[in-house]
């Protein structure tokens, strides 16, 4: 992709080269950018003595007064470089789920100036965080620098409802299909060394349909199919400010995510059938906290008439997607009461499975396809409640653990079936 | 006397062995265009059905809702396709075989069928991708109906779906100049009705309902309702 848009550094000559470069991606996020930078700064002086560092801050929202407004923050040994990506027509159609329209030319930039710095390790952050620490520049940094790792990818503390998109979907693909245990594949949040800039920039992620939204599910699996060490840092509980008005849908929020992993699988499919089993990831960070107490509240019971609802009127699309035996245990699920509902591991990485194959062969209109999931999502996610709901931070973790394994039990099915389609439904 | 009678039988005999020999050529050419129209429809037909297998046109048409099988005896759309086109062939040549027989009733009638088949086939055109719309929407809407929890979301699925179809048919039917102003005085009726229908109901019967669902829809849902799926 061609970098677009213009860019001007407060020094040019002087930022020739750099050891380490923060970069900050801002979209009207004034609020929060001024503590951001001040811990960003606090952290290259205190972490990466005596290393040339720079804050790179790029304005996608290409808000007047963003950089202004960081100037001042920028102290000691960092120089501020200032990015402006251009904005195409497109981004004011789409409402990513990430909040940032035309990320992916923003990230772009950033990581193509820190590759011409010549940098040993780059921290992305989102300027919409309110919980950044100077810590978390050392501990997502810090591996990139000292232990040869080329990506560093955070963990956060969730509460056990939080993030369920994840923890049921996005997690176990990537885990059972790319084999390595990325356990927040979606963060926006990375540090990335000099051999990883090169391999993502030279990938065709940023051209791809759905760019915008998608890069940052794709930059972690670009990594994971790299010969590359990936690694984790326990970052704490990330909280950020909402961008816009209101939140994006759930039926649209699971079309750009999931159909980002799905897009991703048809294009990666050589690399992810040849992987054979998952590998733990080295850990970095802050040692265990306590997980923050449930910061919503959902009714299983709400969930589970979303299912039925889901279920009386959309099997017959279903089962366009699913094999008859997937259908006869919806139904069984569908006339069990609340206490007894239980949607089994195997159940659910099968209907992910399945609607990954729908999604290459087009089976129904890829649109419908991701939304028509949207019930079964909201199935699964009764169950998981159910189960989980008592349970301890640690508990849940494992719980998740356990449903990825079974991912990746269930991998030779999808391989099958990719492989052979024809075979699908007999 | 006798000679006059026998001069007007040769007349009628000469007039009679005349018209035969001036009709013989074009029923033979009826008959090769009838026989070579047979053997082009059967062509048609096999290659058609052949090829529309090869392409998975069933399973693909029904994706895109072209279902056959409830009103139509050959219970798949690639069998009914070839069978329309078998009959299409079979039906131009005996339209062509018509006008070669140099009657004017017959030729007359053929020609004027001709010029109707564009007609016909642009409205065939229209029916077909009038359906497929309307299948796509209906099942837009239905899909967009259960995730907003709506109960009734099949009835709006079927609602849209029927709107599309009979508007399709309706432009069809226009197009072929059958009952224009009787279209497009049921339609004025239909739709004026159906609006004027909904608008008292909502007006008088169903007034608190959307009331509470609009103020529900601009409210911002409350705190603990919010979770994040990401």
């Amino acid at each position: 992709m061609a970098s677009t848009g213009s860019s001007s550094s407060a020094a040019p000559e002087a930022a020739a080269s750099a050891d380490v470069v923060v970069g900050l991606i801002t979209c009207g996020d004034a609020e929060t950018i001024g503590a951001v930078t001040a811990a960003v700064n606090e952290g290259l002086e205190c972490c990466f003595q005596g290393l040339a560092t720079r804050i790179a801050l790029v304005d996608a929202g290409a808000a007047d007064g963003m950089a202004s407004q960081v100037r001042p923050l920028v102290a000691g040994n960092s120089q501020l470089i200032e990015l402006t990506p251009a904005s195409a027509a497109a981004d004011r159609l789409e409402v990513p789920y990430h909040g940032v329209p035309g990320k992916a030319r923003a990230l772009h930039m950033m990581l193509s100036a820190a590759r011409d710095l010549n940098v040993r390790a780059c921290v992305i952050l989102d300027a919409a965080v309110r919980t950044v620490t100077p810590q978390w520049i050392e501990w997502l940094g810090r591996p990139i620098v000292d232990s040869g790792v080329d990506l560093v990818s955070p963990f956060f503390q969730r509460g056990p409802y939080e993030g369920a998109l994840t923890r049921g979907i996005v997690y176990p693909v990537v885990r059972a299909l790319y084999g390595v245990r990325l356990r927040q594949p979606l963060a926006a949040e990375f540090a990335c060394s000099a051999r990883l800039l090169d391999r993502v920039l030279e990938d065709d992620i940023w051209d791809r349909d759905g760019a915008q939204t998608g890069i940052d599910l794709w930059l972690a699996t670009s990594a994971a199919t790299a010969d590359l060490h990936l690694a984790e840092a326990a970052l704490g509980v990330r909280t950020h400010r909402a961008r816009g008005e209101n939140a994006l849908d759930l039926p649209s929020t699971i079309t750009q995510i999931v159909g980002s992993l799905f897009a991703d699988l048809e294009v990666r499919a050589e690399q992810w059938q040849r992987t054979r089993r998952s590998v733990p990831l080295p850990q970095f960070g802050a040692s265990a906290s306590p997980a923050p107490a449930p910061g919503s509240r959902i009714e299983p019971e709400r969930l589970i008439d979303s299912f039925r609802l889901g279920y009386r009127e959309l099997h017959d699309i279903w089962t366009w997607v699913l094999p008859p035996r997937t259908i006869i245990d919806l139904r069984r699920l569908a006339d069990a009461t609340p206490a007894q509902f239980r949607f089994e591991d195997e159940l659910w990485a099968r209907i992910v499975y399945d609607f990954a194959l729908a999604h290459r062969l087009r089976t129904l209109a890829r649109d419908h396809l991701l939304q028509s999931i949207v019930p079964l999502y909201l199935g699964w996610l009764a169950s998981f409640i159910l189960q989980v709901r008592d349970l301890s931070a640690e508990a849940v973790d494992l719980r998740v653990e356990e449903l990825a394994t079974v991912f990746e039990a269930q991998k030779p099915y999808l391989i099958a079936n990719w492989r052979w389609p024809e075979q699908r439904r007999t | 006397m006798v000679e006059q009678i026998d001069h007007a039988l040769r007349l009628a005999g000469t007039r009679i062995v005349d018209s035969i020999a001036n009709f013989l050529p074009g029923a033979l050419v009826f008959i090769v265009l009838l026989f070579a129209s047979l053997v082009a429809a059967v062509g048609v037909h096999y290659l058609l059905l052949r090829a529309l297998k090869g392409l998975d046109f069933d399973r693909r048409a029904e994706l895109l809702g072209i279902s056959v099988g409830s009103w139509t005896p050959t219970r798949s759309a690639s069998a009914f396709i070839a069978s329309l086109a078998y009959w299409t062939v079979l039906a131009l040549g005996l339209l062509l075989g018509l006008t070669a027989l140099d009657a004017a009733l017959p030729s007359r009638f053929a020609t004027s069928v001709l010029e109707y088949v564009p007609h016909l086939i642009a409205a065939l055109l229209i029916i077909v991708i009038g359906g497929i719309v309307a299948r796509f929407l209906a099942r837009a809407v239905l899909i967009g109906a259960v995730n907003m929890g709506i109960r009734s979301a099949r009835l709006f699925s079927l609602a849209v779906k029927w709107m599309v179809i009979i508007i399709s048919s309706a432009m069809a039917l226009d197009h072929i100049g059958i009952g224009r102003t009787v279209l497009l005085l049921a339609f004025a009726i239909l739709f004026g009705g159906i609006v004027f229908a909904v608008a008292l109901a909502v007006g008088l019967g169903a007034r608190d309902a959307v009331s509470r669902a609009l103020e529900q829809q601009l409210r911002e849902p409350p705190r603990e309702d919010r979770v994040d799926h990401v």
